[in-house]
């Protein structure tokens, strides 16, 4: 019986430690000095990273935007049936390659934070509603659930990047509402509760790929030597 | 583009397709059906809706091209996300179709890539197939260096003169490589791309071709890795060959062969578990006539095995008719008609002697072969290798007359160490010493004792067998001076509770056991009695080796008591002979011509 004991605590003491470890690494900082055994991370891997991940985010709302389409609405293109507009219609955004040039660094990161921030929760539901469809089969409300996830990570990488480019005084130190995104959000957020699924679908597909443009544009404005 | 069949009913006007090809300015085209009628430029005039508010208006076509029938939107009227709705109206008629709708960054399709060029990666060693690398500049009205538009590409591929374009995977990279062409055909190439997570791709970009001929160069190393090849190939072989041809030299200097337990005219098989039924038939004697014959037989090749050669002599068995065995023969007196054991200096023999895997009496049978001949006094019994411990009380009697018999009893060990080698060939062999022949004294002591009462632990495990083993060979001697105290007999864990099976050549002196019962009513713990002085007939101090003296017909062994090692304590009415004080544990020669009677 001893032994036993002593093995169990044996074994609950080793999965203490790999499991600190991992939460560890899961969590790995930016290190804004490069200390030593800290991974520095520069500030063009940074972008490359999160765009690449929206770019996934992007492709897979396009996949459930289409399927959901196959499934439901076959019929026709739907677009002019939009009845309202996204909820994200009061952020403002620039619609057009000249104005988002022109706009500054910092409120464009704004821009996509405020994006990425709006879709937490109506993502989040729009998966549990998933169940719902009996038709959808497994793999879309996977998806459903992908991307509810995806947007919660690219808005924490997003955070990383404005972190980053301040620390290098590429923007300035007036993106203090970064620290709060969620005030940002419109009082009246509760109007994507109206929204029917497959209008969710087509607004968060546009918003998603708003997102990925402007994640671009501002990594080729900023670090342009690696793919741009 | 509505694909509508003119013969059917009037199709109304209709915008047949918007197209943008750089995400900032778009196109519409529009047909006026079979309404011929409105064909003319300014018939139909093209209204658009941006659904950017709620409340929003139809505002006409920024730009006309009448001769393409087309709209164009500037960069100024683009906007990339929102939703636009193109109506068409003629004088007194709107035309309008919900599917007219769209939003601008899903109506793009890039322009093809420009400037594609191919380069020769490598030739097949087989000079048949061949790699290229295609590059090409993304399209010039698309702002890839902004970031604007993020494209990927696909190129399609086909021998000459046929119809199949193969297809190569969509990958965002300007360049590509193209495996497993064929030298000397012609291939014809071209690429066209599309925005990243849509669908529609633009127009292919104009072909380039590709066409490799033969190459009839020869590597010069070619022949050189050949050479190498054949030469390692060749080594190979003759150090085989060496090996194969030279295998036992090599295997004796590789493996030298371990030395086993060889005695000359027994078969090792024998000394294996389950076979030495067979090893006792042959060392008694039974196979004596032909022991010789064993030896020369199996060892001859074998140069470092030495054997111990059990030589038969004149068999003078007259007296000895009864016992009829080698080993009477061996412990008879007279080493005259006894066998010589010779024992070789080397290691061959010994571990066959020393086996703790045979049974108690096989390892008895070599021991007694072993050893010189001794008096035969066999009114003592030897009990010595009884197989089972089953409790024998019969021999218990046994025990008790012993003690006016002749004292030929001496304290041994199971092992007893070879003191000296006769001439003759016999083995002189070292008594025992004195505080195990007391601690053994005071256990045979307790199991005579232990008759009387019932015998509650019948445990037959080996290790019982073997400390019996070890009293069996003890002679008791009964003096007051020889015991050790309570404290010596701890040493001795509880002796097994059965009765020794070899307890015949035990000379318990039963007097002890009678006149100290108090002793062991005292302390119970201590299974160990204290015998009183008795009367025995010695006292000598036990060496931890002794001489075996004989062996009788019941296979026990006949010990000599061990010399007196001090005067006084010595008791020299020795009936069979007063052993005169000599170094520890030794018997001269001489003296062992004494012994015998």
């Amino acid at each position: 019986m001893p032994g036993n004991i002593r093995s169990v605590s044996f074994v609950v003491l080793v999965c203490l430690l790999f499991c600190s470890r991992l939460t560890s690494v899961g969590a790995t900082p930016i290190c804004t000095n490069a200390h030593a055994g800290c991974h520095v991370l520069s500030l063009s891997n940074l972008f490359d990273r999160v765009i690449q991940h929206s770019a996934r985010m992007h492709g897979i709302s396009n996949d459930l935007h289409s399927e959901f389409e196959q499934y439901f609405l076959p019929s026709r293109n739907q677009i002019g049936r939009v009845s309202r507009n996204c909820h994200t219609s009061t952020i403002l955004t620039p619609n057009g390659k000249e104005n988002a040039q022109k706009m500054a660094r910092e409120e464009l990161t704004e821009v996509i934070l405020k994006l990425l921030v709006a879709w937490r929760d109506p993502l989040w539901h729009f998966h549990h509603s998933m169940a719902h469809y009996d038709d959808f089969n497994n793999f879309s409300s996977n998806k459903a659930l992908e991307m509810s996830d995806m947007v919660h990570e690219l808005r924490k990488g997003v955070e990383k990047v404005a972190e980053k480019m301040q620390v290098l005084g590429i923007t300035s130190n007036t993106v203090n509402s970064l620290t709060s995104p969620e005030a940002l959000l419109p009082s009246e957020s509760a109007e994507w509760r109206l929204m029917k699924d497959y209008d969710l679908l087509y607004c968060f597909r546009r918003d998603s790929n708003k997102v990925q443009n402007y994640l671009k544009i501002l990594k080729c404005r900023i670090v342009p030597e690696h793919g741009c | 583009m509505r694909l509508t069949d003119v013969n059917k009913a009037p199709v109304e006007p209709h915008i047949t397709e918007c197209i943008s090809r750089n995400q900032e300015t778009f196109r519409c085209w529009w047909s006026p059906g079979s309404f011929h009628n409105l064909s003319s430029p300014g018939a139909l005039r093209v209204f658009y809706l941006k659904k950017v508010l709620p409340t929003s208006e139809w505002i006409e076509c920024p730009e006309y091209i009448y001769s393409n029938r087309e709209c164009f939107f500037d960069v100024n009227h683009t906007s990339i996300w929102v939703p636009y709705c193109l109506q068409l109206r003629s004088q007194n008629h709107t035309y309008f179709n919900e599917d007219d709708c769209f939003t601008v960054e899903n109506i793009v399709r890039p322009d093809p890539p420009v400037s594609s060029n191919w380069t020769l990666l490598e030739i097949s060693p087989s000079g048949l197939s061949y790699d290229v690398m295609v590059n090409w500049e993304p399209p010039p009205s698309a702002d890839v260096e902004m970031g604007w538009m993020r494209i990927e590409y696909e190129i399609q591929y086909r021998e000459r003169n046929t119809t199949n374009w193969e297809a190569l995977e969509i990958q965002p990279h300007t360049q590509q490589t193209i495996y497993g062409l064929h030298i000397g055909e012609e291939y014809e190439v071209h690429i066209r791309c599309r925005m990243q997570a849509f669908t529609k791709f633009g127009e292919f970009s104009d072909s380039i071709f590709i066409q490799v001929t033969e190459i009839p160069s020869k590597e010069s190393t070619f022949p050189l890795t050949l050479v190498l090849l054949f030469g390692i190939v060749g080594i190979l072989i003759i150090i085989m060959l060496i090996v194969v041809s030279q295998q036992h030299r090599l295997t004796l200097i590789l493996l030298p062969p371990v030395p086993a337990p060889k005695i000359k005219g027994i078969d090792p098989e024998l000394l294996k578990k389950g076979k030495l039924d067979e090893l006792n038939f042959i060392l008694s004697g039974g196979g004596m006539g032909g022991l010789p014959t064993y030896s020369q037989d199996y060892y001859e090749g074998e140069p470092w095995v030495e054997f111990i050669e059990i030589v038969a002599e004149d068999a003078d068995t007259g007296e000895k008719d009864n016992q009829g065995s080698d080993t009477q023969r061996l412990l008879s007196q007279g080493i005259s008609h006894h066998m010589n054991i010779s024992f070789p200096d080397d290691d061959s023999g010994r571990a066959s002697c020393y086996n703790p895997d045979l049974p108690d009496q096989d390892t008895l049978m070599l021991m007694a072969t072993l050893l010189p001949g001794q008096p035969e006094d066999r009114e003592a019994s030897f009990n010595v290798v009884e197989r089972a411990p089953a409790p024998e009380r019969g021999e218990r009697p046994l025990v008790q007359t012993q003690t006016g018999g002749p004292q030929t009893w001496v304290n041994t060990d199971f092992y007893a160490q070879v003191s000296n080698v006769m001439p003759s060939g016999g083995v002189v062999l070292s008594p025992g010493q004195q505080l195990r022949v007391q601690e053994s004294t005071l256990a045979t002591e307790e199991k005579t004792q232990k008759k009387e009462k019932k015998h509650k632990w019948s445990e037959d495990t080996e290790d019982n067998k073997q400390k019996e083993l070890q009293f069996q060979l003890l002679v008791v001697d009964p003096e007051g001076s020889g015991y050790t105290t309570e404290s010596n007999a701890w040493r001795i864990s509880p002796p097994p509770s059965s009765p020794m099976p070899g307890e015949g050549y035990q000379p318990i002196h039963p007097q002890p056991v009678e006149t100290k019962p108090a002793a062991t009513a005292e302390d119970n713990q201590s299974p160990y009695i204290l015998p009183d002085s008795p009367q025995s007939q010695f006292f000598a101090p036990v060496a931890d080796y002794t001489v075996v003296q004989e062996v009788d017909s019941q296979h026990s062994l006949l010990l000599n008591p061990p010399p007196c090692q001090s005067p006084p304590p010595c008791l020299p009415e020795h009936p069979l002979k007063a052993i005169p004080a000599m170094p520890v544990g030794y018997i001269t020669p001489e003296l062992l011509g004494n012994l015998s009677p």
